[in-house]
C-alpha cells in the first residue's frame, strides 16, 4: 500500500523545533547540489561556539573540527545503500569558547534522498560514565602500584632470604672447615643443629642428636650436669668454660663453652673443644709430679719415689727419717700400697709419749686379767696387721723394754701377748719412722744398736720442705684443690704475692704446716684468689724485713742458746718464743725436751 | 601549508594527553584525567623549511572499557606509541596497538616513546625489552611530559620522517 505524503503543518514545524531544542542537538541537512549543510530549527547556544554560524543557516563543515569532517567524509564516501547504517562518531572534545571543553557526538540519518547530520552535546549521562571509567582506571593504577610494591617487598625478602641462606651455608662451611664442634639449643634446651665435627667428637649421628635434649645426648656426671644447666641459664657468653667428662657413647673430655645466639637470645650455642688428649697428658704429668699421696717433682722427691718403688719390691724393714711434717707416714703407706702386701692391713701406731706397759699391750696384745683393766683378751697391732704392714712412728721414743720385745718379734717373727706364755706367729712388715738421729741415740745409749741395725735394713730420708722449695707451688695448688672441694668454696688460685710469701717462708712444720696454712687461707679467703692477707700471721709476719727469713736449726749449744734467748725475749711465753723463731709450737716444745731446757 | 594527521596511541594513563598538552601549550598537570573519545589539537612548526601543521589526534587509552576504533586511524601520516616506563603491561599493549595501526595504515612512520623518564629508577621496562623493540625496527625514545624532556624532539622527528615518507609536491623524496 502506497504511503500518502503529507506536508507538515505549522504546528508540526513548531513541535519539531521544540524537540530539537529540548534534546540539545543540532540537525543539519546536506544540500546535495552545493554539498553544504543547512541548519534545521533553532540550534542550542553551544552550537555558535562550535560552528561560528551565529546568524546563518548554512554551515561550512570545513571550518569545523577535523574529527567531524572526517566522520562526515567517511559517511559520504559510503555507497547509498550503506548510508542508513552509519554508526555514531563516538565522542570528541571541543573547546567551549569559555576556557573549558565540551564533548560532542555526531550521528547521521538518510531518509530517502535526504541526508541528515545530528550533533549532540554529551550531557550528564556521559559525565557519569566518564566518572565511572575514571574511577575504574584509578583503581587499576592503584592496584598496579600495590602489586608493584608487594613485588618489590617480595623481591627484597627473597634477596634477603637468599643472602641469609648464603650466610648460613658460608657459616656451615666455615664451621666444617674450622673443624669446630658446635651444638645449637633452642629455648627448651633441645638440640636444633650439630656441626659435623660435633657429631664426630661425640661419636653419634645427627639423627640421634637433633630434636633431643642436650642432657640425653651429653652423658655427664651429676655435678657437671647441674653446672651446665646453670651456665646455660646464665649464659655469660663464653666467659666461663668447664671441662667435663662425657661418658657415652665414647669416653671423652671436653671443654664446654656456652654462648648466646646473637640472633635469638633465648637460644644457646655450645662450643665443644676436645680436651681428651690434654687430660691424658695432664694425668701423665700428675703421675710424674706425684706418687700415691705424695706431691712433688723436685729431684730429691723423684729419687724418693724411686727408692719407695725399690723398697716396695722387697719385704725388709724400713726406717724413714725426716723432720716432723715431712710426710713419713705417707711414705710408709706408699711402700705398703706399692708392695705385694697392698691388699692386707696397713696399721699405723705412734709410739711417742706412751708408757712401757701401754705400748707393749698395744703392740702385742694381752690376755684377759693380765693387768688391771684387762677385762678381755685383746690382740695387738702386730696381729691386727698380720699379712700387711705395721708403721711404727716415732720409734726413737720407744722405751728400752719395748725395744727388746720388738727386736725379738723382728727376729723370730712371733709375738707373745701380755699374760700369755705361748708365742704367736705373725707375718708383718715393719716400717719405722723417726725424727731422731738414732745413731746419736745409740751413742747416748737410749736406743739399742741391734734394733737399729734390724730396722734400718732399708732407709729413706725425707728432706725438709725448705730443701725442696720448688715443690711448694705444686703442693700448695694440690692442697688448695683438695680443701676448696672439701669446703665447697670456689677458689681457683694463689696470687703471685701469696706464692712469693709461701716460697720464702722457712716451713719448720714442713708439708703439714703448709697444708694447715692453705686450709687457714681458704677459710679466710673472700674472693677467687688467695691473697697474702688470707695467710696465717706467722707467714706474713715472717716476711717482714727485720725478721730473719729462715730459721735453720742449729746443733748442740748454739740451738740451745737460741731457744733460751727466744724464751727470754718472749718473757717465758713458749708460744710467742716459737713464733719468734718461726717454728711450730710442737717443734719448739720438742726441741726444749730434746735439749733438756726447763721452762716454766 | 602542509597538514599532517598524527595519532597518539597507547594504554590508559601512559601520558598521551600530557605529551600533547606539553607540546602544544607547554603545560603539564600531575592530576590524572582519563580521556574518553578523541581530542584533536593543532600545532604548527617548521620542518625542513616547510610550514607544517600537525593535527594531533589524542585518542583514548585502550583498555577493557574502550577499544580503539580503527576508523580514527585512517588518514594518519604517522603515529606515536606511548608507553609508561613504570608499567611493563603498557609495553605489551603497545605491541598490539602497533600491529593494529600497521594493519590499518600500512608502513607509515611511527615513533615509540617511553614516558615518565623523570622516575627512571622505578621503571619496570628494562633495557633488554627496549633493545628487543629496537631490534624490531622501532624508534624508541625516552621522555618525560612532566619535565618536558624529549617532547619537542618526539614530534619534530616524526614530522621529519612523515615529510620524508610523503614529501610535498616539488620536493624529491
Amino acid at each position: 500500500m502506497k504511503e500518502k505524503k503529507r506536508n507538515p503543518s505549522q504546528s508540526d514545524v513548531s513541535l519539531f523545533q521544540d524537540i530539537v531544542l529540548h534534546l540539545d542537538i543540532v540537525v543539519l541537512e546536506r544540500e546535495a547540489a552545493t554539498g553544504t549543510f543547512r541548519l534545521h530549527g533553532i540550534p542550542p547556544a553551544w552550537w555558535h561556539q562550535f560552528a561560528d554560524t551565529a546568524d546563518a543557516t548554512t554551515v561550512d563543515l570545513s571550518r569545523c573540527s577535523p574529527f567531524l569532517q572526517e566522520y562526515v567524509a567517511a559517511w559520504l564516501h559510503m555507497g547509498s545503500s550503506e548510508l542508513s547504517i552509519v554508526e555514531k562518531s563516538g565522542p570528541w572534545t571541543e573547546s567551549d569558547g569559555q576556557g573549558g571543553t565540551m564533548t560532542l557526538e555526531a550521528g547521521t540519518l538518510s531518509i530517502g534522498s535526504r541526508q541528515l547530520l545530528f550533533i549532540e552535546r554529551m550531557g550528564s549521562g556521559f559525565e557519569q560514565m566518564h566518572t565511572i571509567v575514571q574511577r575504574a582506571r584509578e583503581r587499576v593504577l592503584a592496584e598496579e602500584v600495590a602489586v608493584k610494591s608487594h613485588r618489590q617487598v617480595e623481591t627484597h625478602l627473597l634477596t634477603q632470604l637468599e643472602a641469609s641462606e648464603q650466610t648460613k651455608d658460608d657459616l656451615l662451611a666455615l664451621l666444617q672447615h674450622l673443624h669446630l664442634a658446635a651444638l645449637v639449643l633452642n629455648e627448651q634446651g633441645i638440640i636444633t643443629f650439630a656441626s659435623h665435627r660435633g657429631l664426630e667428637l661425640l661419636g653419634i649421628e645427627a639423627s640421634h642428636v637433633i630434636g633431643l635434649t642436650w642432657e640425653s645426648v651429653l652423658h655427664v656426671r651429676e655435678d657437671d650436669r647441674a653446672m651446665i644447666h646453670e651456665m646455660i641459664r646464665k649464659s655469660l657468653d663464653g666467659e666461663r668454660t668447664r671441662v667435663v667428662h662425657i661418658e657415652q657413647p665414647r669416653p671423652i673430655w671436653i671443654e664446654l663453652e656456652i654462648h648466646r645466639d646473637p640472633d635469638s637470645p633465648s637460644r644457646r650455642i655450645l662450643v665443644l673443644h676436645d680436651r681428651t688428649e690434654l687430660h691424658a697428658l695432664r694425668q701423665a704429668l700428675n703421675e710424674q709430679t706425684s706418687f700415691h699421696d705424695l706431691v712433688g717433682k723436685s729431684s730429691v722427691m723423684l729419687r724418693t719415689y724411686q727408692l719407695v718403688r725399690d723398697v716396695a719390691r722387697v719385704d725388709t724393714t724400713v726406717l724413714i727419717e725426716g723432720e716432723t711434717g715431712t710426710g713419713k707416714e705417707l711414705i710408709a703407706r706408699a711402700i705398703h700400697c706399692s708392695s705385694e702386701r697392698q691388699r692386707k692391713p696397713f696399721i699405723a701406731a705412734n709410739c711417742a709419749g706412751l708408757t712401757d706397759s701401754i705400748l707393749t699391750s698395744q703392740l702385742f696384745g694381752h690376755k684377759r686379767g693380765a693387768f688391771t683393766g684387762a677385762v678381755s683378751d685383746q690382740q695387738g697391732l702386730f696381729e691386727a696387721a698380720d699379712g700387711g704392714t705395721l708403721f711404727l712412728d716415732e720409734i726413737g721414743d720407744i722405751p728400752q723394754h719395748v725395744q727388746t720385745a720388738l727386736l725379738r718379734v723382728l727376729q723370730e717373727k712371733e709375738i707373745t701377748r701380755l699374760g700369755e706364755a705361748k708365742p704367736r706367729k705373725v707375718n708383718v712388715r715393719v716400717v719405722a719412722a723417726t725424727h731422731h738421729n738414732l745413731s746419736e741415740d745409740v751413742v747416748r745409749g737410749t736406743f739399742r744398736a741391734d734394733l737399729l741395725y734390724r730396722i734400718r735394713i732399708a732407709r729413706i730420708s725425707l728432706p725438709p720442705l725448705r730443701e725442696r722449695r720448688e715443690d711448694i707451688p705444686l703442693l700448695a695448688q694440690s692442697f688448695l684443690g683438695q680443701i676448696s672441694t672439701a669446703t665447697g668454696k670456689s677458689i681457683d688460685r694463689l696470687s703471685s704475692s701469696t706464692l712469693h710469701l709461701l716460697m720464702s717462708y722457712v716451713w719448720p712444720g714442713n708439708v703439714r704446716e703448709l697444708k694447715s696454712a692453705i686450709e687457714f687461707a681458704v677459710i679466710s679467703c673472700k674472693g677467687k684468689d688467695i691473697i697474702p692477707d688470707d695467710l696465717p700471721p706467722e707467714i706474713t709476719d715472717a716476711s717482714a724485713p727485720s725478721r730473719s727469713p729462715v730459721w735453720v736449726p742449729l746443733a748442740g749449744g748454739d740451738e740451745k742458746s737460741r731457744l733460751l734467748a727466744a724464751l727470754s725475749d718472749a718473757k717465758g711465753n713458749r708460744t710467742e718464743a716459737a713464733r719468734r723463731l718461726g717454728v711450730s709450737r710442737a717443734t719448739f716444745y720438742r726441741r726444749l725436751v730434746e735439749l733438756n731446757i726447763q721452762s716454766r | 601549508m602542509i597538514q599532517k594527521k598524527i595519532c597518539m596511541l597507547g594504554g590508559f594513563a601512559v601520558g598521551k594527553t600530557s605529551l600533547v598538552r606539553r607540546f602544544v601549550t607547554n603545560v603539564f598537570s600531575d592530576q590524572y584525567r582519563t580521556t574518553i573519545g578523541v581530542t584533536v589539537e593543532r600545532k604548527s612548526l617548521v620542518v625542513d623549511d616547510h610550514d607544517v601543521t600537525l593535527m594531533l589526534w589524542d585518542l583514548y587509552g585502550e583498555d577493557e572499557f574502550q577499544r580503539l576504533r580503527e576508523s580514527y586511524l585512517r588518514g594518519s601520516s604517522g603515529y606515536i606509541i606511548v608507553m609508561d616506563g613504570t608499567r611493563q603491561s603498557t609495553l605489551d599493549g603497545a605491541l598490539a596497538l602497533q600491529q593494529t595501526a600497521a594493519r590499518t595504515l600500512g608502513p607509515v612512520p611511527f615513533i615509540a616513546i617511553i614516558n615518565k623518564a623523570d622516575v627512571r629508577a622505578e621503571w619496570e621496562i628494562d633495557d633488554r625489552s627496549i633493545n628487543q623493540l629496537r631490534e624490531r625496527g622501532w624508534t624508541v625514545l625516552f621522555g618525560s611530559a612532566k619535565l618536558g624532556q624529549g617532547v619537542d624532539e618526539l614530534f619534530t622527528l616524526l614530522a621529519t620522517q612523515m615529510l620524508k615518507a610523503s614529501p610535498p609536491s616539488g620536493v624529491p623524496s
